[in-house]
């Protein structure tokens, strides 16, 4: 059973609806992230979970338990905002203590747990300095350190890594990998970068326009994106629209035109009526052989030919549009050129 | 590359202050530590040791320190409301919070007298209500005076705390409360320390503005002397200008120890921010 599950879950903004009829359920100890366009409702969703939203409708539960009303002081979730949202007041230590003194602990609990948290962020002798005193990855350390200090049931990540530089960012989330293993919290990360979200996740919710259109595993959405819109976002820009579906054993047969397709079958792959074969640029082929007897094959002209510098890209017109080819070459084709297009049957991913 | 002819700009504001203000300071203060000829401290000895002077001094410290925490109390709701507001609105509310200071003190004063007078607005009412059967005496008391100091500086202390509030990242009480902080405890933690500055800004504008303020007390006070009014009266009526400037020179050094106070207080409260 998933530890955590929005259910028909609508979240309005002045009566204008941001999430509409939204699911997501999440496992024990996994990190999931949303990924997404700028305004697709990302932050909205988060905030919904941490609480700093209501729902208009549906039901978010939460290891078992209603949450949909539980006010945001009482879930004891941890949030690391976009703008880290450290107390500037506060030093580093008392940042870190604010949660566990709102917890009536200890004196000396508190001190041993903070020193024992800005250790696994690498900030052990920090305690001293204020915000303003530290870099931009030490605050985020920080403002990780004081989530994960509460001992959070759920850990919310908004963009935390959008104001560091790129190495930084590679190794901070490297550095959130290691350390939402380790103590396995379960984790929503929100990010709009791609490689950031696939090296970390176990699994990503790619979102469009307040949906989810895909939650997978970060491979199986690279190799089988389900939708359109999941294939265009992580580089998948030629598409067919096949008019006709036939499955065989093993195999899927497909027309266009008078044209016949043949796509492999895989395995646990998409919705059985997708009709749309989507390829990379590298995936495709180009040939100048006259063999129109072999299926796959479309016949059209070099319009555009770019060098990309380890391969040349050509844009390819035919009777079903435009296609993206990249090709490594010595002597490159010239526009205008007549070409037959391949597009191998073990490359083509079918999608909705 | 060093500007320091940019310094030679300071020039005609120092000397300005200098001239101005600075010297005639200096002066003044000079003036009250002699007498006949040789220094002495008897100005002040004679004033310390008067009961007159130190009641006058009391009812002062009083009316300024009362008015000061009321302004707080009040100012600091309406300060916040204002800083949660869109920009036009903000600009709106805060135009209306400052009306009071664009009136002048004497019309404001006078209407006081109609509202809190022995047949006013006030009395007219509690009696008309049956709550007491002879008319209170608010006018021409301390309270009076106070009330009239709030009306007129509590615009202060609102448009410097809504100056800190504004600037308080709203994600700073939404990261307390997800630690766990109700929203009293996320104000009380995070949201009060952050205003300290403009507090104390503002309660300082206050308690200076109440302590050395002259027509408000001088018109709702009646016989009730302050310190600024017993200063009028020595120069202008007594012509007694030594006293006028002991006085005077008292009032600064109550207004330096305050301040200093409140920037102590500040520090032990908000060490850094
Ligand atoms: N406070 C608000 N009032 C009104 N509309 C809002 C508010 N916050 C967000 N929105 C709208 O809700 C939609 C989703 O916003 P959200 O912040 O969830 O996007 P996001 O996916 O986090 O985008 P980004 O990657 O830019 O952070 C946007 O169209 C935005 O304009
Ligand atoms: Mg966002």
């Amino acid at each position: 059973m998933s530890l955590l599950t929005l259910d028909h879950i609508s979240v309005a903004y002045d009566n204008q609806l941001i999430l509409k009829d939204f699911n997501l359920s999440i496992e024990q100890g996994q990190l999931v992230s949303l990924l997404g366009p700028s305004g697709c409702g990302k932050t909205t969703t988060l905030r919904l979970i941490a609480g700093f939203l209501v729902a208009k409708d549906g039901k978010f539960m939460f290891g078992g338990k209603d949450y949909t009303r539980v006010p945001v002081n009482k879930r004891n979730f941890g949030f690391v905002f976009q703008s880290y949202a450290l107390f500037p007041h506060l030093s580093v230590f008392e940042n870190v203590a604010f949660g566990l003194r709102l917890r009536k602990m200890k004196e000396d609990e508190v001190k041993r747990r903070v020193l024992r948290i800005l250790e696994v962020v690498s900030l052990a002798g920090f305690e001293k300095r204020f915000p303003r005193e530290l870099s931009g990855g030490q605050r985020q350390r920080v403002a990780i350190a004081r989530a994960l200090v509460i001992e959070p049931d759920l850990l919310l990540f908004d963009e935390p890594l959008s104001n560091l530089d790129a190495n930084l960012r590679v190794s901070m989330r490297v550095e959130i990998r290691r350390i939402q293993q380790e103590l396995g919290i379960t984790t929503v990360y929100v990010s709009h970068d791609q490689e950031e979200c696939f090296s970390i996740s176990d699994r990503v919710a790619i979102m469009n326009q307040g949906n989810i259109e895909q939650l997978d595993a970060p491979s199986t959405i690279f190799r089988y994106p389900a939708t359109e819109y999941v294939a265009r976002f992580i580089g998948f820009q030629n598409f067919l629209h096949f008019s006709e579906r036939q499955d065989t054993d093993g195999e899927i047969e497909l027309t266009l035109g008078s044209q016949k397709f043949k796509a492999i079958k895989h395995q646990g792959t998409s919705h059985p009526d997708a009709r749309k074969g989507a390829f990379r640029p590298d995936d495709l082929a180009l040939t100048e052989q006259e063999n129109r007897l072999t299926d796959n094959v479309l016949p059209g002209i070099i319009k555009v030919s770019t060098y990309l510098g380890r391969s040349y890209q050509y844009a390819v017109e035919t009777e079903y549009g435009e296609f993206t080819v990249n090709q490594e070459m010595d002597t490159p084709y010239l526009s205008g050129q007549r070409i037959n297009l391949i597009f191998p049957k073990e490359k083509m991913v079918l999608v909705e | 590359m060093k500007k320091t002819y940019l310094y030679w700009l300071l020039l005609p504001g120092l000397l300005f202050l200098a001239v101005f203000m600075i010297i005639p300071i200096v002066l003044t203060i000079g003036s009250t530590l002699f007498k006949e000829g040789s220094f002495t401290f008897a100005g002040y000895l004679q004033f310390f040791k008067d009961p007159y002077f130190l009641k006058i001094l009391l009812t002062t410290l009083e009316v300024s320190v009362a008015s000061t925490l009321l302004s707080v109390l009040l100012g600091f709701p309406v300060a916040y409301y204002i800083s949660q507001k869109a920009p036009r609105r903000k600009g709106v509310l805060l135009a209306l919070a400052i009306f009071p200071l664009l009136t002048s003190p004497v019309v404001r004063s006078f209407s006081w007298m109609v509202i809190l007078g022995r047949k006013g607005l006030i009395n007219n009412a509690l009696i008309w209500l049956g709550i007491v059967d002879k008319p209170l005496e608010i006018l021409y008391t301390p309270v009076a005076m106070m009330i009239g100091m709030l009306h007129l500086f509590l615009p202060m202390m609102i448009i410097s705390l809504v100056g800190v509030l504004e600037n308080i990242d709203s994600d700073l009480i939404t990261a307390a409360q997800s630690l766990g902080a109700s929203r009293v405890k996320a104000f009380r933690k995070v949201v009060f320390p952050l205003a300290m500055p403009g507090l104390i800004i503002g309660g300082i504008l206050v308690f200076v503005g109440s302590l050395t303020a002259y027509t408000t007390p001088a018109l709702l006070g009646g016989k009730q002397r302050v310190i600024s009014t017993f200063l009028y009266q020595n120069a202008m009526t007594l012509n007694d200008w030594f006293s006028a400037s002991v006085i005077a020179t008292i009032m600064i050094a109550i207004t330096f120890v305050v301040v200093g106070l409140m920037n102590k207080l500040s520090n032990k409260l908000n060490p850094k921010g």
